[in-house]
């Protein structure tokens, strides 16, 4: 029977440590646990989806728009977002709001928000339309 | 024929040379940019992007809280009061309060008074309301304020090895004058890390 050379075993030996380490190193994936039964009742609303960046959208993934109402006549949204990857990723986006004309109000809460998500991880994103005109949104998002 | 080798290995000589000091010299290159987007400038301090998120990161607390709703009157009055600077940079506080006002005063739920507060802004306004007084010869009414808003940056810094994180805290209080209570605060934070940082700051 062939034996292996002692510096052989302890090579490998090392490797396998560090493809163990490597992997764990790398994986950021978050585990969520929540209710069974959701005791929330949110009002989802439908969305319009344009997709001019496929790689972008296969990295995140807008799970559903809920929309509120606060301070009396306000309109806020939330939207739930979910990374794909299974690894950190950086996203930026940004909500923009129209009024009952279809005009764009130039608010001064529509800025780029750099967003970092661990690997498969979901989580929610809201603005409040600060104008009482505000009656659509835009949500958009870049890389 | 010596002669015109020699001339063309110098010329050659030349056009290298020309190419190679053209190579180094840099155009100036100016763009515009969003400057509440993330093609700003990023540094380890506060840039204009962050000012912006935080802005509305306050904003949208205030007005998700509906601490506005129990306001004796539509629009409240509202004086902006001290805000303390406690970080290592020298700023000026607008970029964050200047937001805040222009967003409050476009929900049409707040009207915010000069006549009272710190900073230039009241002193004309009581400048304005003396000129007032001194042609019509009536008192000038001013308008005692529902509510006050205050404000604290701090700045903290932490350092491991040759990574550097400043963690800026932007903290915001609404108090009610006639209670004397808080009816809404917030803290919201942004942290930048930084490898092979420098300090930040003066």
């Amino acid at each position: 029977m062939k034996t292996i050379p002692q510096s052989i075993r302890l090579a490998g030996g090392v490797l396998a440590v560090s493809l163990v380490l490597f992997a764990s190193g790398c994986a950021s994936n978050v585990n969520s646990y929540e209710r069974a039964e959701s005791q929330a009742t949110p009002n989802v609303i439908a969305d319009k989806r344009i997709i001019t960046d496929n790689t972008l959208a296969g990295t995140i993934r807008v799970v559903s728009i809920n929309q509120g109402t606060v301070s009396g006549n306000l309109i806020k949204i939330q939207a739930t977002v979910e990374n794909l990857r299974n690894s950190q990723r950086t996203v930026n986006y940004k909500f923009e709001w129209i009024d009952q004309d279809g005009m764009a109000l130039d608010s001064a809460n529509e800025t780029w928000k750099t967003l970092p998500l661990q690997g498969r991880e979901t989580t929610s994103i809201s603005t409040v339309a600060i104008s009482p005109r505000a009656v659509d949104f835009r949500l958009k998002f870049r890389e | 024929m010596k002669h015109t080798i020699t001339s063309r290995l110098l010329g050659l000589l030349a056009v290298g040379a020309m190419l190679t000091f053209s190579g180094c010299e840099t155009a100036t290159e100016t763009r515009t940019v969003d400057a509440k987007g993330p093609d700003a400038i990023n540094t380890s301090a506060i840039n204009s992007q962050d000012w912006a998120s935080a802005a509305d990161g306050l904003i949208n607390s205030l007005l998700s809280s509906n601490a506005l709703n129990n306001a004796p009157h539509t629009p409240a009055i509202l004086a902006v009061d001290r805000v303390i600077n406690n970080t290592q940079m020298m700023v000026d506080t607008d970029l964050l309060i200047k937001k805040i006002r222009v967003a409050l005063t476009n929900t049409g739920k707040i009207a915010i008074t000069n006549t009272m507060g710190l900073g230039e802004r009241a002193v004309v306004a009581s400048e304005a309301a003396e000129l007032d007084e001194m042609q019509s010869g009536k008192k000038a009414k001013i308008l005692v304020p529902d509510y006050t808003l205050y404000a604290k940056l701090i700045q903290q810094t932490d350092k491991n090895g040759k990574m550097a994180q400043n963690t800026y805290s932007f903290q915001m209080s609404l108090v009610a004058v006639k209670t004397g209570l808080t009816v809404w605060e917030e803290e919201k934070q942004i942290a930048k890390q930084t490898k092979g940082a420098g300090a930040v700051g003066w």
